[in-house]
C-alpha cells in the first residue's frame, strides 16, 4: 500500500510517500506510523485515544469518515493520504 | 454611530460634484454594510436593466463596520456595480489597506457616479477630495501607478486603481488596491475603466468608534485566541496559504482538469501545491490589515524565463493556470499570477478562459491562425503571452478578453464554457461536491464558491464532515452557507475567520462595535435579505432560473477518473428543495410574501 502525507506532517516524516508500511486497517497503520515516526506525528493523531478531529483521512481518495472509520479494512493496493486539518479558497 | 462612520461620499465624475451624505442608520442596521450596504445603495438609485459599462452604472466602494477595527481580519471592502461579464450585479469583495483607510477619512462608502471626459483620478484626503487628471497614468500598471499616486499623493496614501486590462474594458478586469490585493471577479475593474477613472488614493487620520470598547476587546482576543488554536488558521494557513488545497481536493477526486474535461485527478498536482510553493520560492508570508492569519505569500523566482516578484498564488490561481490548463510548471504559473496582478486582471477567469480555448483548440474549433500559435493543453509559453496580450487586448488576446463564455460561443461551442451565468467556475468540479454544486449554479455573481463555501463540509470536514456525493439536506446546507457567508462579506471581515469561528463570534462582534442587539438569528436575516435582494437585482436585469444551471458537461459526461469515477451532477434532486427553503416559487422568484417579511 502507499501512505502519503501533506503539509506539516510532511516536516515530521521527511517524505512524501511510503511504500514500507503493511496493515489490516487503517488504526493497524496509525500505530505503525506512530511508531515510525514519533511523538509529535502522534500528536496529531490521537486526542485523548480518539482519531484527533484535526486529522483527515482518505482511502483511495474517500474519506474513512464514509467508511468504516479507523476500522476501515485495507488491502495491499489501496492509496491512503494522510492530511492535517486544512482550508483554503 | 458606533462601527460605522455615518457618513457616506459621492463623487459625479460626468458632473465633477462632489457631496457628503449621512447614511441612513435604518439601511445599515438591515444591510450590515459592504457588500450588503453597497447592494441596496446601488439598488436604491440604478436600474438594474442598465447597459454595465454605461455611465449610468454606479461603482460603489463599500466597508462594513468592522472594516479598520481590530476585528481580526477587518481590512476587507466590497466593490459594487452591475457586472459586465455576468449582467448580474457584482460584489467583488478585497482585503489589504484601503478599505480601513476609507473609513479613517470619514465615510463608509464611496459611491460613484457617471463618466469622466478624461482619464482622472479621486484623490481623498480626509475631508478634502478632489478629482484629479490621470491622463499621465493612463496604460501604466497597478504597481506604477500606486507608485506615482503615492508620489503624487502622500506616502501614506492607500491606492485603489486598475491596469490597462481596465482600461481596455476586459469583461473580467480587477481593481487592485495596496499592490496586489484584487477586488477580481465579476469585471469590476471595466466598469471603472468604462468611467475613465484610473484610481482612487485615499488617506485618513480619524478612528472608528466601538459601543462597548470592553464589550468588544474582550471579544475579540478570545477570538484571537480560537483562531491561533484552530489548526487552519492559526497554522495551515500561515504555513501554506490558500494554496494548501491543492493536494486535498487532488486527492478527494474533486480537481477540474483540463478545463473539466479530464476531472478527477491530475497526476502531478503535488508540483503546484502550496507546500511546493513554500519550500521553493516563497519568501515570506504576509497579512492583511489586522489580520493574524496572514496567508498572503510573498514569492520569487529568482532565475530563467519566468524570473518575477510578486504576491501569490492563492489555490485558485495555482489550480486555474495549474490543472485547469494542463500545467505544473509552477514557475510558468507565478509569472502568470503576477502579470495579473500588475495588469488588473482576475486570475480565474482569466486562467480558465485559456482553459477553454484551449480545448476549443484541441478539438480544431480554433484554428493556429486564430490563436496565433499552438494552443494545447500544457503549454506553458501560451499561459504566460496570452495573459499580457489578454490586458491589452492584443491579437488573440482581444477575444479572450470577452470571457471563456462570448469566446465559445462565437466558435459555435458554448456548452465548452465552464461557467455559470458566463463567469467562469473556480476549482472543484461539481459532479464531485454536490452542495457546491447547486451553490455555483444559484450563485447572485455566477461561477463563484465563495457564495456559499460547501467545499468546508463536503471535502474539509469543517464545521463537520458531509458525504460529497450525497444531495439529502444540501439545500439547507447551501442557504445557510449562502446567508451567513452574505453577512459576514458585508460585516467588513474575510471569510477565512469562518473555518475557526461560527455565526456566535459574528454576531458578538457586530453587537458589542455597534451596540445594535444583534443576535445569530438576526446575522442570518441580515444575510437572507441581502442575498433575496440581489437575486431581485438580477431577475430585473433580464436573468431567469434557467440560468440557475451548470454547463452541459457536468450532466453528460460523467467523470472518468479518481473516487468519484462515473459521478454526474444531481442539481435537479437539490434546486426544487433550495427554492422552496427560500421562499421563491417553483420559477425562482422571491414571493412577495418573503421579501415582505425581509423587508425589502
Amino acid at each position: 500500500m502507499k501512505v502519503s502525507f501533506f503539509a506539516t506532517l510532511r516536516d515530521i516524516t521527511g517524505i512524501k510517500d511510503s511504500e514500507r508500511f503493511q496493515a489490516a486497517t487503517v488504526e493497524e497503520l496509525l500505530n505503525n506510523l506512530c511508531v515510525s515516526y514519533g511523538e509529535k506525528f502522534a500528536a496529531w493523531i490521537w486526542e485523548q485515544g480518539q482519531l484527533s478531529n484535526n486529522i483527515m483521512i482518505l482511502v483511495n481518495g474517500r474519506a474513512i469518515h464514509h467508511l468504516n472509520g479507523i476500522q476501515t479494512r485495507l488491502k495491499a493496493t489501496d492509496e491512503i493520504a494522510i492530511f492535517p486539518k486544512v482550508a483554503g479558497g | 454611530m458606533f462601527g460605522w462612520i455615518g457618513r457616506l461620499l459621492r463623487v459625479n465624475l460626468t458632473s465633477g460634484k462632489i457631496t457628503k451624505l449621512p447614511l441612513n442608520q435604518t439601511e445599515a442596521k438591515a444591510y450590515i454594510g459592504a457588500r450588503g450596504l453597497g447592494t441596496k445603495l446601488w439598488y436604491n438609485e440604478v436600474n438594474p436593466a442598465i447597459d454595465p459599462l454605461s455611465p449610468e452604472n454606479n461603482l460603489i466602494f463599500a466597508t462594513g463596520p468592522l472594516t479598520g477595527t481590530l476585528a481580526t481580519s477587518g481590512g476587507r471592502y466590497n466593490v459594487v456595480c452591475k457586472s459586465p461579464l455576468t449582467g448580474t450585479i457584482a460584489a467583488s469583495n478585497s482585503g489589504g489597506y484601503w478599505g480601513p483607510e476609507l473609513k479613517y477619512a470619514g465615510y463608509d462608502a464611496l459611491i460613484i457616479e457617471g463618466k469622466a471626459e478624461q482619464p482622472v483620478y479621486i484623490w481623498i484626503d480626509d475631508d478634502q477630495v478632489e478629482i484629479r487628471d490621470a491622463s499621465q497614468l493612463w496604460g501604466k500598471t497597478v504597481f506604477e501607478t500606486t507608485d506615482a499616486l503615492r508620489l503624487a499623493t502622500k506616502d501614506e496614501a492607500k491606492v485603489a486603481c486598475i491596469g490597462p486590462a481596465g482600461e481596455k474594458l476586459v469583461k473580467f478586469a480587477g481593481i487592485l488596491n495596496d499592490y496586489t490585493r484584487a477586488a477580481g471577479r465579476s469585471g469590476v475593474g471595466a466598469v471603472m475603466g468604462a468611467k475613465n477613472l484610473k484610481a482612487i488614493a485615499v488617506r485618513g487620520t480619524h478612528g472608528v468608534k466601538a459601543a462597548d470598547p470592553e464589550g468588544f476587546m474582550a471579544a475579540i482576543l478570545r477570538i484571537r485566541q480560537m483562531l491561533k488554536e484552530h489548526p487552519v488558521t492559526g497554522q495551515g494557513l500561515a504555513t501554506y496559504g490558500s494554496n494548501i488545497l491543492v493536494n486535498i481536493i487532488n486527492e478527494s477526486g474533486g480537481l477540474p482538469v483540463r478545463n473539466f474535461r479530464d476531472s478527477g485527478k491530475f497526476a502531478t498536482a503535488d508540483a503546484t501545491s502550496g507546500e511546493a510553493l513554500t519550500e521553493k520560492y516563497l519568501i515570506r508570508n504576509k497579512g492583511c490589515m489586522g489580520c493574524s492569519i496572514s496567508c498572503g505569500r510573498i514569492n520569487k523566482v529568482s532565475s530563467g524565463k519566468f524570473k518575477t516578484f510578486g504576491e501569490g498564488p492563492e489555490y485558485e490561481t495555482a489550480w486555474g493556470y495549474g490543472a485547469d490548463c494542463g500545467i505544473d510548471n509552477l514557475e510558468a504559473i507565478i509569472k502568470a499570477n503576477n502579470l495579473c496582478n500588475e495588469l488588473g486582471l482576475d486570475t480565474i477567469t482569466m486562467a480558465a478562459t485559456i482553459a477553454c480555448a484551449m480545448e476549443l483548440y484541441e478539438n480544431g474549433y480554433i484554428k493556429q491562425e486564430d490563436s496565433g500559435g499552438p494552443l494545447n493543453f500544457g503549454n506553458v509559453e501560451a499561459i504566460v503571452a496570452l495573459t499580457r496580450q489578454t490586458a491589452y487586448r492584443e491579437g488573440f488576446g482581444d477575444q479572450l478578453a470577452e470571457g471563456s463564455y462570448r469566446l465559445a460561443a462565437k466558435y459555435d461551442h458554448p456548452e465548452l464554457s465552464m461557467s455559470v451565468k458566463k463567469q467562469e467556475l473556480p476549482a472543484y468540479d461539481p459532479r464531485a461536491l454536490q452542495g457546491l454544486g447547486l451553490n455555483y449554479a444559484t450563485s447572485n455573481r455566477g461561477g463563484c464558491h465563495v457564495r456559499g463555501y460547501l467545499t468546508s463540509p463536503e471535502i474539509l470536514g469543517i464545521p463537520e464532515k458531509l458525504d460529497n456525493l450525497a444531495t439529502e439536506g444540501k439545500a439547507g446546507w447551501v442557504k445557510t452557507f449562502q446567508d451567513l457567508t452574505a453577512a459576514v462579506d458585508s460585516a467588513g471581515i474575510c471569510l477565512f475567520t469562518t473555518f475557526g469561528l461560527g455565526g456566535p463570534e459574528i454576531a458578538e462582534q457586530l453587537k458589542t462595535i455597534t451596540g445594535i442587539d444583534y443576535s445569530v438569528e438576526d446575522v442570518l436575516t441580515c444575510g437572507e435579505r441581502i442575498w433575496n435582494l440581489e437575486r431581485l437585482i438580477n431577475l430585473k436585469s433580464g436573468l431567469t432560473q434557467a440560468d440557475d444551471c451548470l454547463p452541459p458537461r457536468f450532466f453528460t459526461e460523467p467523470m472518468k477518473v479518481g473516487p468519484n469515477q462515473g459521478q454526474l451532477s444531481k442539481l435537479a434532486e437539490m434546486l426544487p428543495e433550495y427554492y422552496q427553503l427560500r421562499g421563491w416559487d417553483e420559477n425562482g422568484k422571491p414571493t412577495e410574501e418573503r421579501l415582505k417579511a425581509l423587508a425589502i
